[in-house]
């Protein structure tokens, strides 16, 4: 974890109200991981909290990474206005990234909205090490629809609108059957009730699941401690979780949801967990409240 | 500074409770030997789950917050953070909070005695959970009846903290300070709400939180200006300081040190950034230490004991 100065070097909106940005920090890009996120604090006025973004893209070479994020508050229309060669003040990388078992050949992707930002720089880790990566996304209509061309061509890209508009007509979790026998392992992001969807599909699939080559069948090892990486690596699905966030450093405990054990920090313990580790039924999501 | 039975602090800098955790969380990107001292989160005599979610969101010029008390209970915080912080310089004032005297004694008992442990800020005044001590600090007589508990339980430095949740805070503090209490923290949060987006219910999964942030530096202001006028032990301030102007205000109203507590979120390097800016302030105006700076807006007679065992130098 480092408090560093980020300069903003491109910004630009890819869908309506949604933004992408690449900022010059190479302490960050250096060490972030798929799944971590960075806690940002602008020049700005009235807002006493930082605001945390997950790490879309981390590029060492070049020392940048991007947050993708959608205009919804003060703090939000702030960033939209930062031009190139300005700067904010980062804290990061923050929280655990996604655990992919050094086995694992077939990556199964699951983003509904803006969940795909949690999931993307996923996509460049595991072209990296050579691994196969099918892109489910999900989303409103075709005005939402994350744009290919921000995809390597080696995915394999799915989509599924509510309206039919493009691709699946229905949920993102409708495609999830097709590919579920196919993936060493899952990994999603999106609103809480997809996200509680899928982990119903997988808790019902348990022994059946993940086998395609890492042969979960046949035992799972060693017992590990729940919520370690290793226990991570072995479950099929991983999901990285929101929530409104104080200090993001795991001083506050504002930023819990209900996991089985009882509360569990995002910002510490997250945002990335096991679906196992968490109590679905008592889980809220974050949200914003009435000015 | 003295705050009391050898409390002795650097500078008056601090960290309030529940904004820094137990230390070690921002030590990545702090230099926490610089503080004047660590408020650790409160702790109960048995562990805590604390409230639904969500318990945080922001408000104009401050923040809610519903914790609800969330901790491992005194036993595990001493095992697993007492060896760490006897390593450290800067004293670790421990937080307490409990739903009944006996609670508040048995933890106290707990942290007697154990290298690492500084002293104790009683926190009577959580506003988030059902019994959380709230009641004590609304009453003067369970307000004394607490502190007086606690003071035959320990000669460890005894801080209590004040809640802004009163009609009037003097009688209360006046008992707190008659009772025993070394030195006084004021304030905590102030009891509030916000609506879902949709206006369907509460925001909060506890419905009620604190609210902090600059919104209450003018009641927290208020309260300390009060108190110091009515009580002869040293008041820690509390309550909005995201600058040295806070700071200087604090002092002119009668406290001998502040808390910095919701700022921290924004911006961690801020309580060390302030005492080199007080230090500079202090050297700007001539001063040899910041104790000419403490209850110049009192009226009449200035606090000469609020201002009591300041020994700092910058």
């Amino acid at each position: 974890m480092q408090l560093v100065d980020a300069e903003l070097q491109e910004s630009r909106q890819i869908l309506p109200g949604q933004w992408l940005q690449q900022y010059h920090a190479p302490a960050l890009a250096a060490g972030a991981r798929a799944g971590q996120f960075v806690h940002v604090r602008g020049d700005w006025s009235g807002l006493v909290l930082r605001r945390p973004f997950t790490i879309n893209t981390a590029d060492p070479v070049t020392g940048t990474i991007s947050i993708h994020f959608r205009e919804v508050g003060r703090g939000t229309a702030w960033l939209t206005r930062l031009r190139p060669g300005e700067r904010i003040d980062m804290l990061g990388p923050l929280g655990q990234g996604f655990q992919v078992d050094p086995r694992s050949r077939h990556l199964l992707l699951v983003a509904g909205g803006l969940g795909i930002a949690d999931v993307r720089l996923l996509v460049d880790e595991a072209l990296r090490d050579g691994r196969q990566v099918v892109l489910l996304y999900g989303c409103r209509d075709a005005s939402e629809v994350y744009p290919s061309s921000l995809l390597p061509d080696e995915v394999e890209y799915l989509v599924a609108t509510d309206d039919g508009s493009v691709g699946h007509k229905g949920f993102v979790t409708d495609l999830v059957l097709e590919y579920e026998a196919w993936a060493d392992q899952a990994f999603a992001c999106g609103p809480l009730p997809m996200l509680r969807t899928l982990a119903g599909l997988v808790a019902g699939r348990k022994g059946r699941l993940g086998v395609a080559t890492l042969g979960r069948k046949r035992g799972g090892g060693r017992p590990v401690p729940p919520g370690s990486p290793a226990a991570r690596r072995r479950s099929f699905l991983q999901v990285a979780m929101e929530q409104n966030m104080g200090c993001a450093v795991g001083a506050c405990l504002g930023c819990v949801i209900w996991g089985v054990d009882g509360p569990q920090r995002v910002c510490r313990e997250g945002p990335v967990f096991a679906y196992d580790e968490i109590d679905w039924d008592a889980t809220a999501g974050p949200g914003t409240h009435a000015q | 500074m003295d705050l009391g039975r050898g409390l002795r602090l650097r500078n008056p800098l601090l960290v309030a409770s529940g904004t820094f955790g137990y230390g070690v969380e921002y030590a990545d990107v702090v230099d926490i030997e610089r503080l004047g001292a660590i408020c650790c989160k409160g702790t109960t005599l048995r562990p805590r789950q604390g409230n639904r979610p969500p318990r945080v969101t922001e408000t104009p010029a401050g923040m809610l917050n519903s914790i609800g008390l969330q901790n491992p209970g005194v036993d595990a915080v001493l095992e697993r953070y007492a060896a760490q912080w006897a390593g450290w310089r800067v004293p670790v004032i421990v937080n307490v909070a409990g739903e009944s005297i006996e609670d508040y004694v048995q933890v106290v008992r707990k942290l007697d005695l154990v290298p690492g442990i500084a002293g104790v800020e009683l926190n009577i005044s959580c506003p988030n959970v059902g019994k959380g001590g709230l009641q004590f600090a609304i009453d003067q007589d369970a307000a004394a009846a607490v502190t007086r508990a606690v003071r035959r339980a320990t000669e460890l430095p005894l801080i209590v903290k004040l809640s802004p949740n009163v009609a009037d805070i003097r009688p209360i503090a006046v008992a707190i300070a008659d009772a025993g209490a070394d030195a006084l923290s004021a304030i905590n949060t102030l009891s509030g709400m916000a609506l879902r987006r949709d206006r369907s219910g509460p925001f909060l999964g506890n419905t009620y939180g604190g609210l902090s942030g600059p919104a209450i530096k003018p009641v927290a202001l208020r309260i300390v200006y009060e108190v110091a006028q009515v009580v002869g032990i040293p008041i820690i301030a509390i309550g909005g300081v995201t600058g040295l102007d806070d700071v200087l205000d604090f002092l002119a109203a009668g406290a001998v040190a502040v808390q910095v507590g919701t700022a921290i979120f924004a911006d961690p390097t801020l309580p060390v950034r302030l005492v080199d800016e007080l230090t500079a302030e202090c050297g700007r105006r001539g001063l040899a230490s910041y104790r000419p700076l403490v209850g110049t807006a009192l009226p009449g007679r200035t606090g000469a004991a609020s201002s009591r065992g300041v020994e700092y130098r910058p």
